[in-house]
């Protein structure tokens, strides 16, 4: 046999092959099967382009106190994310102040919170780490943040 | 590196929106992407990070991949560094030096030709295993098991005569050595574990 695949040898990689994916849990598998379903998302990107926890930081040598809640603001072209941190759900604003929903995307899932006149939205609880932030209007403003851990 | 038409046609159906080619992707890849995660020992959490990038990242070029062919290659480079991307995060917060990132960056990029190869060999021999019929798909994985079913417990489970598990065991072989799949890694002559190539 050319290369000497043998019986036994093919049997051999064979039964390495077979482990190889035994050996991947399943949920890693079904984590990529649900990646999908960013597919065809046509949303503009909005970076991180503040958060108080790295202000805090960089000022801790000269001030004792630091701020108790996080603030966090992602941009895109042409709206801003406004977020805060607080104790049981984030709260937040979307400037220029605009109606719409507002999506969650985690691991587990999808969840809808809605964003009043003024912009504002809460989600409760505060999703789990990472999870991602996605604002859409009727009229076609459609943004959507990184992955983001707190 | 080989131009698998499966991957190909597969990488062209998930972009057109067919989600169970993209499964497929997943299901052919998810082994390589696990295996270099593993190789960097990294918590559970980590792991979930690195995969969810290196997935999501794919969604978003499934329709600009240069090359669909080289999709191995392009996971196992993106898992990489992904992989760098979270142990330098944590060393970072350890407050060690950039030394160890340099050296750690070496090791991989040496290391990755051998995992595709390897995993490019583990689909191909799955592919090939998923094309036999039902019976031989029984009798080798009865075969593969650890340790082994006895050929008295084989005959008696697919009802064949003991002294014809040998020939049918040598006819099943025989019959995944010449599927498309493995045809294509054996012209390459890729390694086999424990084998000489070059025979």
């Amino acid at each position: 046999m050319r290369n000497g695949w043998d019986d036994e040898q093919l049997l051999g990689a064979l039964r390495e092959a077979m482990r190889a994916r035994e050996a991947v849990p399943s949920w890693f598998v079904e984590m990529g099967k649900n990646a999908y379903a960013w597919h065809n998302i046509d949303a503009e990107l909005a970076q991180l382009t503040y958060d108080s926890q790295a202000d805090t930081e960089q000022l801790a040598f000269v001030r004792s106190e630091t701020a108790s809640i996080r603030a966090l603001t992602f941009t895109s072209a042409h709206l801003s994310l406004e977020i805060e941190v607080g104790k049981d759900s984030l709260l937040g604003q979307v400037i220029p102040p605009q109606a719409g929903t507002l999506e969650t995307y985690t691991k587990a899932g999808l969840t809808t919170s809605p964003v009043d006149e003024s912009g504002y939205f809460a989600v409760e609880p505060i999703p789990p780490n990472p999870f991602r932030l996605r604002f859409h209007t009727s009229d076609g403003a459609d943004v959507v943040t990184g992955w983001i851990t707190l | 590196m080989r131009d698998d038409p499966t991957v190909v046609a597969l990488v062209t159906r998930a972009a057109a929106s067919d989600q169970g080619a993209w499964d497929e992707i997943v299901d052919r890849y998810a082994p390589l992407v696990w295996s270099i995660c593993s190789g960097f020992r990294l918590s559970n959490h980590d792991v979930e990070d690195v995969a969810q990038n290196v997935w999501l990242l794919l969604v978003g070029q499934l329709g600009t991949l240069r090359e669909p062919a080289a999709l191995p290659g392009w996971l196992a480079t993106t898992t990489r560094r992904e992989c760098l991307r979270v142990v330098t995060a944590s060393r970072k917060s350890e407050r060690l030096g950039t030394e160890l990132d340099e050296a750690a960056q070496f090791v991989a990029d040496t290391v990755v030709d051998e995992e595709i190869l390897v995993a490019e060999r583990n689909t191909a021999l799955r592919a090939a295993f998923a094309e036999l019929p039902p019976r031989c798909q029984q009798l080798l994985s009865m075969l593969l098991r650890d340790p082994p079913c006895s050929y008295g417990t084989i005959s008696a489970t697919l009802d064949i005569p003991i002294g014809s598990i040998g020939p049918q065991r040598a006819r099943c072989l025989e019959r995944m050595r010449k599927s498309s799949a493995l045809l294509g890694l054996i012209e390459v002559g890729v390694n086999f574990p424990g084998g000489d190539p070059g025979a």
